[in-house]
């Protein structure tokens, strides 16, 4: 390890940059949501009476609910299936898991605005991928539209988060695997363990770390996610696939609210620090 | 493991393998087909493919332009980062000075900070500096936003650097920037690639600050040239389809050439 000077010198260029288009900025949108703003030009100091304002918000809590749902979407369906799929490919030899992993992989570096037009079409009601498929099986009844109807607009879109992210769990579960001792394996089918108990007794418990890394990564991602529901349903229809990052959008370029945005965003950035602050301090813990 | 068993293994993952591969394959079926057949045998490719759609949004609708404005600001960001980066990360591995812990923990806590909620402030900054509308305007908090991410990439990367290498070359009367050059960089070679290659791909997905940054068509990215072609262009479906295919296929040629590098920068600091 050196001492020395030079490090601030090449810590300078990075850290200029980030203070002033990401530093600055968070602090100006502490100090914002604390007025009040008239047409873009800040008014007199009004303390925090733009928070209780958004505790009666029932758009804020909407939205905040449907980040929460999101959540845990993501923890039950592209989680579990990386998990699984990770664990049925480490058995297998190193072709098929080269080819299978980029495949699953691909709709990760597929960008999100894209990602809503293609599932856009799928789910579309007249024409769509998925009401065709379901009246070829003879399911017809169950058709819908998807991403139109309030019921199931916010599920729909989960699906195509999940697309994007499950390739990115079987990735990350791969290589811990890779890196568990063979012999915990080797021990497990002397012992004539099924698939399923090695799954369930070695794996899952050795794979913990991982979990948990992926768990507060989709937390995070679910927090900041704003791409898909903005080029697909822009929140609605109603109100039903609103989250955070589109209330503030609306509220800052619809309304020109910026007050109320700023007090939004500041929420917003306190919740996504306490994840990751969380985080930290669980993945340190060995 | 009985023959069942491994029969329903092998159904998972084909399963996931379509739930993967069909959307593409469906953008690239309707980006190759006429108008007129569009809808007819909705999963099998005709022969020969049509090749229309791609000239008529490259031309007319302005892809080409888009497309070449995706690569200007991609390529600006990286460089960007990559000039700034790997300075830091070896300064925070490498080196021991006031203030570390606290300058470090700054950076982290920018890994998870959401575009959208600095946009209040910043549009007003950006603003404020001349930089509305501008090619500066995206490329520079484009740059800043996956700066922590970087920094921190590039730590867990130096701190790889044998120490003896660089005591080694101090002993030789080095200066440390001469040191970082010419000893550090040739041997983190790989894990600049990752870097190189993640902040690509991430700079070429922004949506939301060219949305709000640009004005001007002749400057505007693929994604927002995409998205707003859905609503132009409503029902021309081979269009948006060979449009998407432009905004998403040199990633996924990028990503299966480099697979390697890119799977090394995702799992960075998730594995250790």
């Amino acid at each position: 390890m050196l001492t020395t000077r030079a490090a601030y010198l090449f810590i300078l260029p990075a850290l200029t940059l980030y203070l002033v288009f990401v530093g600055l900025p968070i602090l100006q949108v502490i100090g914002f949501s604390l007025f009040d703003w008239d047409n873009g030009a800040m008014g007199e100091f009004i303390g925090l009476a733009n928070y209780r304002r958004m505790l009666g918000d029932q758009v804020f809590w909407t939205a905040l609910w449907h980040n929460g749902l999101w959540v845990l979407l993501t923890l039950a369906f592209p989680l579990i299936a990386g998990l699984v799929l990770a664990a049925i490919l480490a058995e297998r030899n190193q072709r098929l898991v080269q080819w299978l992993g980029a495949i699953y992989f691909i709709p990760r570096t597929i960008p999100l605005v894209v990602a809503g037009i293609i599932w856009g079409w799928i789910y579309n009601p007249i024409f769509g991928l998925m009401n065709y498929g379901l009246e070829t099986i003879g399911l017809g009844g169950l058709a819908g539209a998807w991403m139109a109807q309030e019921s199931t607009a916010l599920l729909s879109l989960n699906v195509v988060g999940a697309w994007t992210f499950f390739g990115f769990c079987v990735v990350i579960y791969l290589a811990a695997i890779q890196s568990i001792d063979p012999s915990f394996y080797e021990a497990a089918e002397i012992d004539g363990a099924s698939w399923w108990r090695r799954f369930k007794d070695l794996t899952v418990p050795l794979l913990r770390g991982s979990s948990l890394f992926l768990g507060l990564y989709a937390a995070i991602e679910a927090m900041r996610f704003f791409d898909l529901v903005w080029v697909t349903t822009q929140g609605g229809p109603g109100y039903a696939t609103e989250v955070l990052t589109t209330h503030i959008y609306k509220t800052f370029f619809l309304v020109g609210d910026f007050g109320y945005a700023a007090t939004l965003s500041v929420v917003l950035l306190i919740i996504v620090l306490s994840i990751s602050a969380g985080a930290f301090a669980i993945l340190r813990e060995p | 493991m009985s023959k069942s068993s491994r029969l329903l293994q092998n159904i998972i993952l084909v399963v996931f393998a379509l739930y993967a591969l069909t959307p593409v394959y469906l953008v690239f079926l309707a980006s190759v087909r006429s108008e007129a057949d569009l809808f007819s045998s909705p999963l099998t490719l005709s022969w020969p493919v049509n090749l229309t759609n791609f000239g008529r949004v490259w031309t007319d609708a302005g892809f080409g332009t888009y497309f070449l404005n995706s690569v200007i600001t991609a390529v600006s960001v990286t460089v960007l980062v990559l000039l700034t980066a790997p300075l830091a990360g070896f300064a925070f591995a490498k080196m021991r000075f006031a203030g570390r812990e606290v300058l470090f923990g700054l950076f982290l806590a920018g890994l998870v900070v959401p575009a959208p909620s600095i946009i209040v402030a910043l549009y007003g900054n950006l603003q404020g500096m001349g930089m509305i509308d501008t090619r500066w305007g995206v490329i520079l908090p484009q740059a800043a936003l996956l700066m922590p991410f970087s920094v921190f990439m590039m730590r867990t990367v130096m701190q790889d650097v044998p120490n003896e290498l660089i005591e080694a070359s101090l002993m030789d009367g080095a200066g440390f920037f001469h040191l970082f050059m010419t000893v550090v960089l040739p041997v983190v070679r790989p894990g600049l690639m990752s870097l190189v290659l993640i902040v690509f791909l991430f700079a070429w997905q922004e949506y939301l600050l060219p949305l709000v940054v640009l004005q001007t068509d002749n400057l505007k990215p693929l994604t927002v040239g995409a998205a707003s072609l859905q609503g132009r262009y409503g029902v021309d479906y081979g269009g948006i389809a060979a449009a998407g295919l432009i905004a998403f296929a040199p990633l996924v040629v990028l990503f299966l050439a480099m697979q390697r590098s890119f799977v090394r920068g995702l799992t960075a600091g998730a594995v250790k």
